[in-house]
């Protein structure tokens, strides 16, 4: 069959081109042959895409798999363009220019409503991130955006190569590109024309690479072959056979191993020490005290012939602790403070729509409550650790990292040395979620690789000091507020939020470079509060941004991860306040254009659900709607009471993702995220008392298990428009899905998390 | 020391063992560089560094390494040598893994499951599966299991 999808090799002019990224030059990140470095035998066609002498793609891969798919996403994108198998697609991991920044990312965190969509305002402050995060070239791999990242970049760097290719093989076999067929590596003359020649994308390499071609035009999504299709990982064999290589298993020549034991009270420093007793144990060489590193609380690390002689010796050093000299840190005693600076209001306003002052004056009555939620670790399975070799005036990393260029560029620094001598290769990531955006663990190894010799050195935490040292999704509290008018509808809404601002905090940890003298209004904390989909005549929605001491980072969908849980909760209370089923409730609020999307991701969720049927005897369900990272999701939740706790038997969820890459990751990843939530939402919590927390593993912070896993269906809303986020948007909505049923079971109204309180 | 891992005898220094105090989990990982069983918690909780022992699933990370002296150790690195074992294909087959990080330990846990019962019910799977996955496998875990314990019964792949 001919291709339909045309080359428009040589045309100039940028009308031809259509991505989703449309104010985005994605051109601008073609890149050259040379950011590729080839090696013997292989032509790289342009910053993205290499051709071995095997005939096999080879691409350019920025993004770290952290169990996401995106080691699997990336390389459909490359295999569609080129209609190979995706076998025939290999990856090598990407330097460090600015054409493998992560744009999307950047884009996404403007603070605008959904709403505002196509302003000038909007467009201008778009472009001006754009270019500026292209200049910045940002390699990272988080806020779920790494598809629609590549969807521009990564295709249109495949189809440039495409056109190369083709050029060259129609001067090979003298026919004009619109007869040529590509299929599984080769291109072959049309039937018919030219007797049936066909020649491989190896011989035609080096003649591809020396030809220019302009815009290119993308393949449409009604010829797409693989995109769509649920093709098996390309990382799934390695991991079950124990043979995938992440941060920890490094092994090198002469490797040490390191373990570390930081102040346990937070943004503490170690004082005098005594370290006879571990320096004794044999296989115990050296500790090394480490600085507050990368945002992190200082202490020391232990030197030895493996982990197990390098905790031994950690665990026999005693410490004199030294308190941070603001005072100890106390979880409780900053939740009460959140929940009054909530219920005062103020802030930042980021939405603001009518007049919910008057609204609430004229109202005939008004429904409030207050909502909460506590700190959180990310608890990888994986701990933090990297692995560091100073040599020969060069360093080295072997790292499980979301951040390879801040990695280096931090790493750099902390060695006193060029961004260009240090080389960072990143491993699989046991679990990622956000934790592996930051840099403190790694300019510990860095420091305790001055005294190694010149030999590399593994430096991991312990289970305990991973729980302890983490950069925790901050608590925050919220206050709600509806008023009702004469007729029963609703009126305004009002939400005033309060909690630690995280962006500014992770720019002075790992990229001070864009860390103001003065914190910027902050969207990944009030994200899901401020853009809610619901036709509220009078809106305001504000946060106050604090900044209370305790290391709060990116936790799997941010703010997202509360905010849907104050926000679907105080709708459902709504909808029982005016005597409307929840369903219904949502459905009357979500009118006009923007919230098409929403309406159908809740009505796929309640039909798929069978919302309108009885549930059993002694179940009930519940629902929440939220987006996040561009995408929509909805679910049901059918919960019973079984003693005390709660079981989770079945959650539906619809999805709106845009054009799906592969439906298998999906469901993956909704799956996952249901877990995820579900372990926090019933238990999840992090103690702070005296500056220490309190949760040090897993018996203490507590984990959903298989036994306790409900049946999760994942049903998709097809759609051709660009895709958008997935690896964290089926976090947000189950809390609110889970305590929305488990009021219609009990009648009791769950209000601050975790549902299961200690 | 001499311990039986995947076979083959491997001879561990008891300076580099700590006279065997050392968790057989280092002794895999560190001296014998077998990475494939990670470190999850080192308090039995999560199942990360599962292997076996004469068949029975145990948590090596706080298996002192001269208990298993004289014993048969299977890692992640033994189990399927030769040929994927049924459960590292029902795992393909039902695309399990996510991260990964945990996959050796559950495939070890279900592989000892398998073992002694060849056709577990959603109850036994519960009961035996007490393994931590972050990334949320356990429905597909489940559905591994289920396709193994079939294959096992001569059901294709």
């Amino acid at each position: 069959m001919k291709r339909r999808t045309l080359i428009l090799s040589g045309l100039a002019g940028t009308g031809a081109l259509l991505v989703g990224w449309s104010m985005l030059p994605a051109r601008s990140r073609l890149g050259t042959a040379e950011m590729l470095m080839p090696s013997q035998g292989e032509v790289a066609l342009n910053g993205w895409i290499k051709i071995a002498q095997d005939g096999s793609i080879l691409m350019a891969m920025p993004r770290s798999e952290m169990g996401q798919g995106i080691h699997t996403a990336l390389p459909m994108l490359v295999a569609e363009e080129l209609d190979v198998p995706l076998d025939q697609v290999r990856i090598v991991q990407a330097g460090l220019d600015s054409i493998y920044g992560n744009v999307a990312m950047f884009v996404a965190s403007l603070p605008f409503h959904p709403k505002q969509d196509g302003s000038g305002l909007v467009k201008t402050s778009e472009w001006m991130t754009g270019k500026l995060a292209r200049e910045l070239g940002v390699v990272v791999t988080g806020g779920s955006s790494s598809v629609a990242d590549a969807w521009g970049s990564v295709r249109i760097a495949a189809a440039t190569a495409r056109a190369q290719l083709a050029q060259a093989a129609s001067k090979k076999l003298g026919v004009p590109v619109d007869q040529l067929v590509f299929h599984g590596g080769k291109i072959s003359t049309s039937q018919g024309a030219g007797g049936g020649k066909s020649v491989n994308f190896a011989a035609l390499a080096s003649d591809a690479a020396a030809i220019k071609v302009g815009d290119v035009k993308l393949k449409e999504a009604k010829a797409f072959k693989l995109i769509g299709q649920a093709a098996p990982r390309t990382d799934v064999p390695a991991k079950v056979t124990g043979t995938a290589q992440f941060g920890m298993d490094v092994r090198l020549p002469g490797m040490v191993y390191a373990a570390v034991k930081l102040c346990p009270m937070l943004g503490g420093a170690a004082g005098s020490f005594d370290s006879t007793a571990a320096l004794k144990i044999k296989g115990v060489e050296r500790i090394v005290q480490l600085p507050a590193l990368g945002g992190g609380t200082a202490g020391l690390a232990v030197v030895g012939t493996s982990t197990w002689h390098a905790r031994q010796g950690a665990a026999a050093i005693e410490v004199q602790w030294q308190q941070r000299s603001l005072g100890a840190l106390d979880s409780a005693k900053i939740e009460k403070e959140l929940a009054a600076i909530a219920t005062q209001g103020g802030g930042f306003a980021f939405h603001s729509r009518g007049d919910a002052d008057a609204a609430e004056k004229a109202a005939s009555r008004t429904v409030d409550a207050l909502y909460s939620a506590p700190y959180l670790a990310h608890a990888t399975m994986e701990p933090m650790n990297c692995t560091a070799q100073l040599a020969g005036g060069k360093l080295t990393l072997w790292v499980p990292t979301q951040v390879p260029k801040m990695a280096r560029d931090m790493a750099a620094k902390a060695a006193g040395m060029s961004s260009d001598d240090v080389t960072v290769n990143v491993t699989q990531l046991g679990g990622g979620f956000g934790r592996r955006l930051e840099v403190d663990f790694i300019l510990q190894a860095v420091q305790v690789a001055k005294f190694t010799d010149g030999r590399p050195v593994q430096l991991m935490y312990s289970r305990e000091e991973d729980m302890t040292h983490d950069v925790y999704r901050p608590a925050h509290a919220a206050l709600l507020r509806a008023s009702i008018d004469a007729n029963g509808r609703i009126a305004s809404l009002r939400i005033q939020s309060a909690g630690d601002a995280i962006t500014p905090r992770w720019f002075e940890r790992a990229l001070p470079l864009l860390a103001g003298p003065v914190d910027a209004p902050d969207k990944t904390t009030a994200e899901g509060l401020f853009d809610l989909p619901y036709d509220f005549a009078h809106q305001h929605m504000s946060h106050s941004a604090t900044k209370m001491g305790v290391p709060v980072g990116y936790w799997r969908s941010v703010g997202h991860s509360h905010n849907a849980f104050f926000s679907e909760g105080f709708i459902d209370e709504l909808a029982y306040a005016t005597q409307t089923d929840p369903l219904a409730f949502r459905r009357q609020h979500l009118s006009g254009e923007h919230a098409k999307r929403h309406l159908a991701v809740l009505d796929l969720a309640a039909s798929k659900a069978g919302w309108s049927s009885k549930p059993a005897v002694g179940h009930a369900r519940g629902i929440a709607l939220h987006e996040s990272f561009n995408s929509v999701v909805a679910m049901v939740v059918e919960v019973s009471m079984q003693g005390n706790e709660p079981r989770v038997h079945k959650v539906t969820c619809a999805v709106d993702c845009g054009q799906v890459i592969n439906p298998g990751i999906v469901a993956q990843q909704i799956e996952g995220s249901v877990v995820f939530a579900l372990s926090a939402a019933l238990w999840g919590k992090i103690d702070i008392e005296g500056g220490i927390v309190k949760q040090q593993n897993y018996p203490q912070y507590r984990m959903l298990k298989l036994a306790e896993t409900p049946q999760v269906e994942t049903h998709l809303v097809p759609s051709t428009q660009a895709p958008t986020g997935i690896g964290e948007p089926g976090v947000p909505p189950l809390a609110p899905a889970l305590a929305n049923a488990m009021f219609a079971l009990t009648g009791k109204r769950a209000r601050s998390l975790p549902l299961m309180q200690a | 020391m001499e311990l039986q891992i995947n076979g083959k005898a491997q001879t561990v220094s008891d300076t580099a063992a700590m006279d065997g105090t050392m968790p057989l989990l280092w002794v895999l990982r560190d001296v014998l560089n077998m990475t494939g069983t990670k470190f999850g918690c080192g308090v039995a909780a999560c199942g990360a560094c599962t292997v076996r022992v004469d068949g029975q699933a145990v948590r090596s990370c706080v298996t002192p390494s001269s208990s298993v002296v004289g014993k048969q150790v299977q890692t992640i690195e033994g189990l399927g040598a030769d040929k994927l074992h049924a459960v590292q294909q029902a795992w393909i087959t039902e695309q399990v893994p996510q991260c990964g990080y945990c996959q050796s330990g559950m495939l070890m846990a279900a592989a000892s499951l398998l073992e002694k019962n060849p056709a577990p019910t959603d109850a036994q799977i519960d009961e035996a599966m007490t393994n931590i996955c972050r990334c949320g496998t356990y429905q597909r875990v489940r559905a591994g299991i289920h396709r193994a314990a079939k294959m096992l019964q001569g059901a294709p792949a």
